[in-house]
């Protein structure tokens, strides 16, 4: 089902990305290249700097060395990308649809265009009715929800998320999964999706990209990239499941 | 919160504590157990502040005291505020003026006294000069530290949605994460204002400040005290107001 995106330009090239500070490197040697509606989950040992990386592909940090490209959108309207952070990290004084806005401001867009691209998403995560409402009325869940729907309404190529599920209640992290299913094929954007859940990332991801120390004191490297070849809907129930998770668990447990 | 009293009974409580005061005054002068030539009668208060009003008097002072109080306040929090958040945002000129507040912080606004008679004369602008010092501070550090404790998460969250420029971070992420912190210096300016108009006046530019001089002088405690509730009461109405437009700007707090 992501055949579809193969033969179109890469949304993101990431070429031997290294990261770290002045003297020290934490991760070296990154290669990645993603089409759109690819998905890709990054997992690996806390601290092996998932997120530093995620943020490097971003553009909100500078790489050691490598290089990241993510054409730039050809339209006025849209951005290259987007971001869902681990805590929803909704402005308090802007209403749901203020914050779903945001990303929208400074675009080439009227103030009606501004706010019906604002209630798209928010319709598309069902949120719609809640749109006047302050942020802090909102439940953990759903503000995470507000927080996808903000990602979603400048149409990125690229959408990059930080653990976003990590702090909901493990029934709400398992409805906003199948939520991020059914999302995929509505959106086509390509999705790196950092993760310590392995379950999570199996379940989700065309990719699943293990970051991994070889050596202490070594910078952490990608170790494995395992494709996922399982119907998207009913992963969880597939025979196949389990034993990928836990390759994919023996994996890290190795480094 | 007082555990224990419902809010009819401590609006009760509050009332009586108050009445019970005036009443205690009120009699140890009228027993003897006060010297009446030190304090007034609490009874002939609201007749020498009906005179005072008749007399054209009181609106006087008031209006001159006001007018130096508002240019004071304005002038203090603009530039406190500015100031404040400047030092906040900009990491030069943070460390550039960093011992210049630290040497100018510690000197009470009265101490300018001398200053602003030699340079505004025995006028109105330096009344609300010196009333603008207190103020500076007050919502100088306010704003400082509102500023400076803004969430870099929020400052992220404003990067990645391709809001990067300073003006488009300040007026989006900045100014309204720090309003709280800001409104409470600016609210409590409005009460340092308030403590220095009278003082500011004391030397002779015309206002209550003058107004309670000239009464003391001729042992007219009632007139001192008439003024004296009556800064309670611009104080209060003042606050009360600002209290209105605070909660309405950060209705958006749980």
């Amino acid at each position: 089902m992501t055949a579809c995106g193969m033969n179109s330009a890469p949304v993101l090239s990431v070429r031997n990305v290294s990261l770290g500070f002045t003297d020290t490197t934490i991760l070296a040697g990154v290669d990645l290249t993603l089409h759109p509606q690819e998905f890709v989950a990054i997992v690996g040992a806390s601290g092996v700097g998932k997120s530093t990386l995620l943020r490097a592909l971003a553009g909100l940090l500078s790489p050691q060395s490598g290089q990241v490209e993510i054409p730039t959108a050809n339209t006025s309207d849209t951005r290259a990308w987007s971001m869902v952070f681990q805590a929803p990290r909704l402005f308090p004084w802007r209403k749901v649809r203020g914050n779903v806005e945001l990303g929208l401001e400074g675009l080439s867009l009227s103030k009606a265009e501004r706010r019906r691209r604002a209630l798209e998403p928010l319709a598309l995560v069902g949120l719609d009715e809640l749109a006047e409402r302050w942020p802090h009325t909102l439940s953990g869940g759903q503000q995470q929800r507000v927080g996808i729907a903000r990602s979603l309404a400048v149409r990125p190529r690229v959408l990059f998320m930080d653990e976003p599920f990590s702090a909901l209640d493990a029934i709400t992290r398992r409805r906003l999964q199948q939520e991020l299913i059914a999302l995929r094929r509505r959106t086509e954007a390509a999705i790196v999706f950092v993760t310590h859940d392995i379950e999570e990332a199996v379940l989700l991801a065309d990719r699943v990209m293990v970051l991994g120390n070889q050596e202490t004191g070594q910078p952490a490297r990608v170790v494995e990239t395992l494709g996922v070849d399982l119907p998207l809907d009913e992963r969880r129930d597939h025979p196949d499941f389990a034993p990928l998770v836990q390759r994919v668990e023996a994996i890290i447990g190795n480094y | 919160m007082i555990a224990g009293l419902s809010r009819a009974q401590r609006t009760l409580f509050s009332a009586l504590g108050l009445i019970g005061f005036l009443l205690f005054w009120e009699l140890s002068l009228r027993s003897g157990l006060l010297p009446g030539s030190l304090v007034p009668l609490p009874s002939t208060i609201p007749g020498v502040l009906w005179l005072e009003v008749l007399d054209g008097i009181w609106f006087d002072v008031v209006r001159s005291s006001l007018s130096h109080y508002s240019v004071g306040v304005l002038l203090g929090s603009s530039l406190g505020i500015i100031v404040g958040m400047s030092a906040a945002l900009l990491p030069r000129f943070n460390a550039a003026h960093a011992w210049l507040a630290r040497l100018l912080r510690p000197i009470p606004p009265l101490a300018w006294i001398p200053f602003a008679i030699i340079w505004f004369g025995i006028n109105p602008s330096a009344a609300a000069f010196i009333i603008s010092i207190g103020v500076f501070w007050i919502n100088y550090f306010a704003s400082y530290s509102a500023v400076y404790s803004v969430d870099p998460g929020y400052e992220e969250v404003a990067r990645a949605f391709g809001q990067q420029r300073f003006l488009a971070r300040l007026t989006k992420v900045s100014l309204p994460a720090a309003a709280p912190g800001i409104l409470g210096g600016l609210r409590s300016g409005l009460g340092q204002g308030w403590m220095t108009v009278v003082a500011a006046e004391l030397f002779g530019i015309p206002g209550i400040g003058q107004r309670m001089m000239e009464a003391s002088s001729l042992l007219a405690t009632d007139i001192v005290v008439v003024y004296m509730l009556t800064i309670a009461a611009l104080y209060a109405t003042f606050d009360f107001l600002f209290m209105l437009i605070q909660r309405r700007l950060l209705r958006w707090q749980p």
